[in-house]
């Protein structure tokens, strides 16, 4: 059984392939950019291993402010000691972000300059065959306990002093937490009570200065919590008393079984695999948030959009290279064994980014794991058009390598298929990714028609760029 | 037209699906709708025929027989030979297109056996498990417990219909004709008031604004359970006081499951559990049995 398994995921690679291709000929395609989280701004990241009931939270921090001025403040449903909490580095989440971002693919085309045997011409004469090319890609005891507030845990963990507190109601609470310097929203008492009422705890991390000091490192690095319980979700309310406008928040499940997905909201799979046009290479980061926000908007912004979701053994194409054991474990994923191969590892990671405002989000985000192990990956095919095809180049080419003249037939298939690649294959490809691209963002049709004329290396002569001159006549 | 009422539940299931298909981008595969159908319907067929030659159907089932069978000139031979037996054998397929359609609705899984399973325990339960002629499952709600517990590709989505309340108001529009038809509205709204009355009194409890309230009870997977599955006049209690208590027991388990045990397939584990219930509710309740009508073309009246 053992020596199937890389045969199995071989074979899901390949079906893979099949499933994301744009048309039946083509490959996989090659990685060139992505757009990942920095895109964002406001934009949290959270990482979640579960399986059974024990979950391990880790949260990137992106703090921006002063280091000082630092608080958080996180309902758990248990409470936490010492051993329970570690400090991660930051490098692990961006590492699961890298590998788990909507992609861009390029495709080049072949040089229509393509002679088959000569049977192969009679047999079918229209075929091109496409073939690619060479890949280019501390706590006051006394005052807490008058507030009805008990103090679970209080340690420090790296840069961090944290304390656990449960509480017996919320302005107790709030008043604490302001009395000891945290920085707590207006209005967010209403929201404490309802945790304090369901029996949850509050995660409240300060920054220990010394620690941060002597640690020299230049950021705050993520936070993670492992603790055991049947819930599985992710508090979001908390977060909404004091934003302005929309916040992003991208969450990375690790399970063993298949996709999460969100049972109180509806999860849509991002769009993905549309051809779009070749000038988007330069631009795939301003892409994609529009593409994001247009369907945020279409599909009436209460939805959790799935961007990600593969077995971890693999990826096709690979954004970066699949973390290793040792990454896994930094990321929470507590259940692989040491003696385990690598086609051994039973993680799947959903990757899921929800934007919420207070309207459309009233309710915490909660989650199940389902048995769903499809493959989804947010990826945007480029083609390369074969700028320099040229049907005289061509015919001179062939003939001094065949040293005598080309039949008549054979001269009339290169011909042809010249023309037809000039006339017909790139303007219509073209045709296709510019509706997709005026589809996906909203940008104007025109102006996109025009973009590729103007910057969209294309074989001469161009059809395509008298009927869209690349400037306004 | 129309005449028998699970006619409508079959063309406004039928009309969910087709929506649901269109517009909530589902991991739906076309397929696995297909052979839950066609898996129902051979179930079913295959059971009537095991059921009439090896005669569970005894005289005091005979009522419970729809229509059609009853008016079947099989019924009035004793012994049929086989090949006759078969083909007069009238194939009910009403009832098991209907928990065909419920199951492809809710279950989602990932590999087509698994849906047979589903389907095949579904239909296979109304033979099995009655008592006194009575299938005290739901056929498609013990489907989709046994898919979740025997399998490791099944799962159900409980938030993919999204809460539109433009959903919500077809489903009650669409669920309240079939009920109307059918009788068995007071379930429904047994089940729907005190489930919401539940999660209200949680919701004052916890301090949370109406809008948490509001969208906690407008799920489409609730409302589909409630208007399509708990109501199936065959496997709840007959009478309506029973009907009453034991609707009220389904929402109190299914806010329990919810909220203390974190289940998100709470409601089909609180119909299943409860199930077994009706026989009991069935004896201190004494009354008439469910029956399939037709409905007679109308006439015109004199006066």
């Amino acid at each position: 059984m053992k020596r199937l398994r890389p045969l199995a995921t071989g074979l899901i690679v390949a079906i893979a392939c099949l499933i994301f291709a744009p048309s039946a000929w083509a490959f996989c395609g090659f990685y060139v950019a992505q757009a990942d989280t920095s895109l964002y701004n406001e934009a949290s990241q959270v990482m979640i291993a579960r399986n059974g009931d024990r979950t391990v939270l880790t949260m990137a921090n992106d703090y921006q402010g002063e280091v000082q001025d630092f608080a958080l403040v996180v309902p758990v449903p248990t409470v936490i000691q010492p051993e329970q909490v570690n400090v991660a580095e930051s490098t692990i989440i961006d590492r699961l972000d890298a590998f788990s971002a909507p992609r861009l693919v390029e495709y080049f085309d072949e040089d229509p300059c393509y002679l088959p045997c000569a049977e192969c011409i009679d047999a079918d004469p229209s075929a091109t065959i496409d073939r690619l090319t060479e890949e280019s890609g501390g706590a006051f005891q006394s005052l807490a306990e008058a507030l009805g507030i008990t103090i679970e845990a209080a340690f420090s963990a790296g840069e961090y002093d944290i304390l656990i507190l449960s509480a017996e109601e919320s302005n107790g609470l709030e008043t604490w937490l302001r009395q000891n310097n945290y920085q707590i929203p207006t209005g967010a008492s209403e929201v404490l009570g309802a945790y304090i009422r369901q029996d949850m705890k509050f995660f409240v991390a300060k920054v220990n200065l010394d620690e941060f000091d002597q640690s020299g490192y230049q950021r705050l690095r993520p936070l993670q919590i492992a603790y055991e319980s049947p819930r599985f979700m992710l508090p979001i309310r908390l977060g909404m008393t004091n934003a302005q406008g929309p916040q992003d928040l991208v969450v990375y499940l690790l399970t063993s079984q298949g996709q999460v997905e969100v049972t109180n909201y509806r999860t849509v799979e991002v769009p993905s695999n549309a051809d779009i046009p070749l000038f988007i290479q330069d631009e795939f980061g301003p892409f994609y948030s529009e593409l994001f926000q247009r369907s945020y908007e279409q599909r009436g912004r209460n939805i959790a959009f799935l961007e990600y979701a593969w077995d971890l053994r693999g990826c096709d194409p690979c954004a970066a290279d699949p973390p290793s054991l040792d990454e896994m474990r930094q990321a929470g994923i507590f259940w692989l064994e040491d003696d385990m191969e690598p086609w051994e590892f039973n993680v799947f990671i959903t990757r899921l980014h929800v934007r919420y405002t207070r309207d459309k989000f009233p309710e915490d985000l909660t989650f199940q794991e389902t048995n769903n192990r499809r493959l989804f990956q947010g990826r945007y095919v480029m083609h390369h058009a074969f700028a320099d095809a040229n049907e005289q180049a061509c015919l001179a080419k062939k003939t001094e390598y065949r040293g005598y003249a080309l039949s008549d037939r054979e001269i009339e298939y290169l011909r042809q298929s010249h023309q037809n690649y000039i006339a017909h294959e790139v303007p219509e490809r073209f045709e296709r990714e510019a509706k997709n691209l005026a589809r996906l963002t909203g940008r104007d049709l025109s102006t996109i028609r025009r973009r590729i004329s103007a910057e969209v290396p294309q074989p001469q002569p161009s059809v395509w760029q008298l009927r869209y001159p690349p400037q306004l006549p | 037209m129309l005449r028998d009422a699970r006619d409508y539940q079959i063309l406004f299931l039928s009309l969910f699906l087709l929506l649901g298909l269109a517009t909530r981008d589902w991991t739906l595969k076309p397929a696995a709708i297909g052979v839950a159908i066609a898996t129902c319907l051979l179930t079913q067929f295959i059971f009537s025929i095991i059921d009439s030659r090896w005669g569970t159907a005894a005289p005091a089932t005979a009522d419970l027989k729809l229509p059609a069978t009853v008016l079947s000139p099989a019924r009035s031979l004793p012994v049929m030979p086989g090949l006759r037996a078969v083909a007069s054998q009238p194939l009910n397929w009403r009832s098991p297109l209907i928990s065909a359609l419920g199951l492809s609705l809710l279950l989602r899984v990932d590999h087509l056996p698994t849906m047979a399973l589903a389907a095949f325990v579904a239909i296979a339960s109304k033979f099995i498990c009655k008592v006194e002629g009575k299938h005290f499952f739901n056929p498609a709600n013990l489907g989709i417990i046994a898919a979740l517990t025997l399998t490791h590709d099944a799962w159900v989505s409980p938030g993919q219909w999204g809460e539109e309340v433009w959903y919500a108001l077809i489903f009650i529009g669409a669920g309240g004709m079939v009920l109307k038809r059918v009788g068995r509205w007071d379930t429904t709204a047994a089940f729907l008031g005190s489930y919401a009355l539940l999660e209200a009194g949680r919701n004052l409890y916890l301090g949370w604004t109406w809008d948490v309230w509001l969208h906690r009870l407008s799920s489409g997977s609730l409302l589909l359970f409630a208007l399509f599955m708990v109501t199936d006049p065959r496997s709840i209690p007959n009478a309506r006081p029973a009907r009453l208590i034991w609707a009220l027991s389904l929402a109190g388990l299914t806010f329990i499951l919810r909220n203390y045990f974190y289940l998100s397939t709470a409601v089909f584990w609180a119909l299943f559990l409860l199930s077994p219930l009706t026989i009991l509710f069935d004896r201190l309740w004494q009354s008439e049995r469910f029956n399939w009508k037709v409905f007679a073309p109308r006439k015109p009246i004199v006066s």
